[in-house]
């Protein structure tokens, strides 16, 4: 009987054309629009370009040999090329000047001079490297007039402080981005639970009427039903993570078994939600559809997941609604994977997340047993 | 008995759906529930199918009370609701075999039942079919093959020809006076008196959530006196001209609506032509003339002083 409900339950979600759009369509429409949106965004704000940089060729510059060699070293093109130089008369400087083909001229005579048009980043770049080549001009000729030995020292640089990651995790802005519409997608799963909840009840569609009469235990549909939104809402989501790991190109590091397992608590805890609203809010089908939704909206928007300080107001000024709102500990698993890369803090998140929907479950079923309405 | 329905009372609020309301049905049976919409017969059943909660009453179906975990008595019934009741998203044969697993677990003998259940509705064309795609009158016959499909002892049928063409109504009708031949006893609600007139072996005519009557269609139409009924088309009769009629010999009651006359003899002979006489001798002219035996809507009327239409 188990098997016999669950199948065509399963059938039926399939080919409900009109809630898989929302559940899985649109989750991929807004991964494909948040690609093309955001994914150059770090490439944007990482990229650096050379800067450009004239410097009049006269006698002096050819004479100054340390300084064409740091300035040739800062040109040598590759992923470290710091300057485009152009070695030009002190006309044609100017005018690559004037024309901005060029952010400043550096012109050698008894002192280093830079002629910029305006200040800006590459100016002060330019203006640091200068700045920074005399200081050590004069520093290493004083040296070497009084200690040559100690040359050695001045440019053996050693850093006493060593550089390691706070986790293993790589935290990367756009990957915020897609967690955020995976906890999304797990929180539509509550779109199946209540469709779900409208079937079984007799005083809410003549489906539910149907099954009532029948000679199966309520539990047995219950569960039939809420196992097949279950499957039907994990697999979207799989296909999410896979369209976007695979189709996108979305690097989710090796945190991907503990991105699944979020991926079925957030679903189960969705099809609970879900559940929960349709066998507990007055009203009909519609009515329940436009609570639901509002309510999706305000729990999303309190775990953070469309205005990101506020998951951090709600969890100093109000820490219990963080362990009640499903969306804030999807979100908050996705964020412990994705900042810290630490298991307690996301263990911690899932086994509230499946605590909660157990709690969810038995207050549903308890109230969708009822075995008799008020009005049908 | 398969159903015995006593003292039921239900109400919504201020308003009493069930006023003591009785219903007993023998095995074998056609029992029609007749009554105009609001008079209480969907609350009745889906107080019987123990879906709704009712204030005060007993049921007893197959000789047991009727309980929500009745499983033992909900595997011998049947339903067709009001409303179509099947999932859009499965195909017809889908529709019949998931509501008809529902009953029988056997899934050999339930292929045989589903594969006759769609041939007694006539739908072997269209088993493949979404039920979106099937006109009013085959989504009907799909409702009704999802209710039949296991073979109840006792179906119970909600106003099922609803919005149905003429040619589907036959159908329908037909199909539940051969179930019963095959042994199914059929508790049917309807506000058309024709069909129940029709299909029905015996007829409760219900109105305000009471039984206003209970017997055959020969039993009820005797309860108004069993005279004939003469109906006329008239142009104009003034009030005087009715009164007059209404004391001319063995007249009972009679009244003019929308151009028509209608006169109940309680007896007597050559009504007709009396009445004739009666009009030319007042030179009021008329054109078609009808001589009736009396429908459960006199009947409706004569108890309620209300048309079964209202």
């Amino acid at each position: 009987m188990f098997m016999h409900v669950f199948s065509y339950r399963f059938k039926c979600l399939l080919h409900d054309r009109e809630t898989m759009f929302w559940t899985l369509l649109f989750s991929l429409v807004l991964a494909t629009f948040f690609y093309f949106a955001f994914g150059n965004l770090t490439d944007r704000l990482e990229s650096f370009n050379p800067i450009g940089v004239a410097v009049v060729d006269n006698r002096a510059y050819r004479n100054d040999a340390r300084l064409r060699q740091v300035l040739a070293s800062l040109s040598q093109p590759g992923k470290g090329q710091l300057l485009e130089l152009a070695e030009v008369s002190e006309e044609q400087a100017k005018s690559l000047l004037d024309t901005g083909d060029v952010a400043g001229v550096v012109k050698v005579n008894e002192k280093i001079e830079l002629v910029v048009r305006q200040s800006g980043i590459e100016e002060s770049i330019l203006k640091a490297i200068l700045d920074e080549y005399v200081f050590m001009s004069r520093t290493v000729m004083r040296v070497l007039a009084n200690n040559p030995a100690a040359v050695r020292e001045i440019t053996d640089r050693k850093s006493y402080t060593e550089q390691i990651s706070f986790s293993n995790a790589n935290p990367d802005t756009m990957l915020g981005f897609f967690y955020a519409l995976m906890a999304m997608a797990c929180m539509y799963s509550s779109f199946w639970g209540l469709r779900n909840t409208i079937d079984v009840q007799a005083d809410l569609s003549a489906r539910g009427a149907r099954r009532s009469v029948a000679p199966t235990h309520k539990l047995t549909v219950v569960l039939a039903d809420a196992l097949a939104a279950l499957s039907v809402s994990f697999a979207e989501v799989l296909i999410l993570l896979v369209y976007m790991a695979f189709v996108l190109r979305i690097d989710f590091g090796n945190q991907v078994g503990y991105i699944v397992l979020t991926c079925l608590a957030g679903c189960v805890a969705g099809v609970s939600f879900g559940s929960l609203v349709g066998t507990f809010v007055r009203g009909s089908g519609s009515v329940k559809t436009a609570v639901l939704i509002g309510l999706n909206m305000t729990m999303s928007f309190l775990a953070g997941l469309m205005w990101a300080p506020i998951k951090d107001l709600v969890s100093r000024k109000v820490p219990p609604l963080s362990y009640v709102n499903p969306a804030a500990l999807i979100s908050d698993a996705f964020y412990s994977l994705y900042i810290f890369g630490s298991h307690p803090r996301f263990f911690i998140n899932i086994g509230l997340l499946f605590m909660l929907s157990a709690l969810m479950c038995t207050a549903s079923f308890m109230k969708l047993r009822r075995t008799r309405y008020a009005s049908v | 008995m398969l159903v015995d329905v006593r003292n039921l009372v239900k109400r919504y609020g201020d308003l009493l759906a069930l006023d003591h309301f009785d219903l007993q049905v023998v095995e074998g049976e056609i029992v029609g529930l007749l009554g105009p919409n609001g008079s209480g017969k969907t609350t009745a059943i889906n107080c019987i199918l123990s879906l709704l909660q009712f204030d005060k009453g007993t049921i007893e179906v197959f000789g047991q009370p009727m309980r929500p975990d009745a499983h033992d008595i909900k595997r011998k019934i049947g339903l067709v609701p009001q409303n179509v009741a099947v999932f859009d998203e499965l195909r017809v044969e889908e529709n019949v075999d998931y509501f008809c697993g529902l009953y029988v677990r056997d899934r050999k003998s339930r292929r045989r039942l589903v594969e006759e259940a769609i041939d007694f509705v006539g739908l072997n064309e269209f088993r493949r079919f979404f039920p979106r795609k099937l006109s009013g009158g085959l989504l009907r016959r799909l409702n009704i093959a999802c209710g039949i499909a296991h073979k109840p002892r006792l179906l119970i049928l909600d106003e099922p020809t609803v919005g149905v063409d003429p040619q589907s109504r036959n159908r329908i009708l037909e199909g539940i006076r051969e179930l019963n031949r095959q042994g199914t006893t059929v508790v049917y609600t309807s506000h058309y008196m024709e069909e129940v007139e029709q299909l029905c072996t015996r007829i409760v005519i219900m109105d305000k959530g009471k039984t206003l009557a209970t017997g055959t269609k020969e039993e009820l139409k005797a309860m108004i006196d069993g005279g004939e009924s003469v109906s006329v088309e008239i142009n104009f009769l003034s009030p005087d001209d009715l009164a007059q009629i209404r004391r001319l010999p063995h007249v009972t009651r009679a009244y003019y609506t929308d151009h028509r006359l209608s006169v109940r003899y309680d007896g007597g002979e050559h009504n007709l032509l009396h009445l004739l006489d009666f009009l030319k001798a007042r030179d009021i002219s008329f054109n078609r003339v009808f001589s009736e035996q009396p429908t459960l809507n006199d009947v409706f009327l004569e108890i309620t002083g209300r048309q079964l239409r209202d």
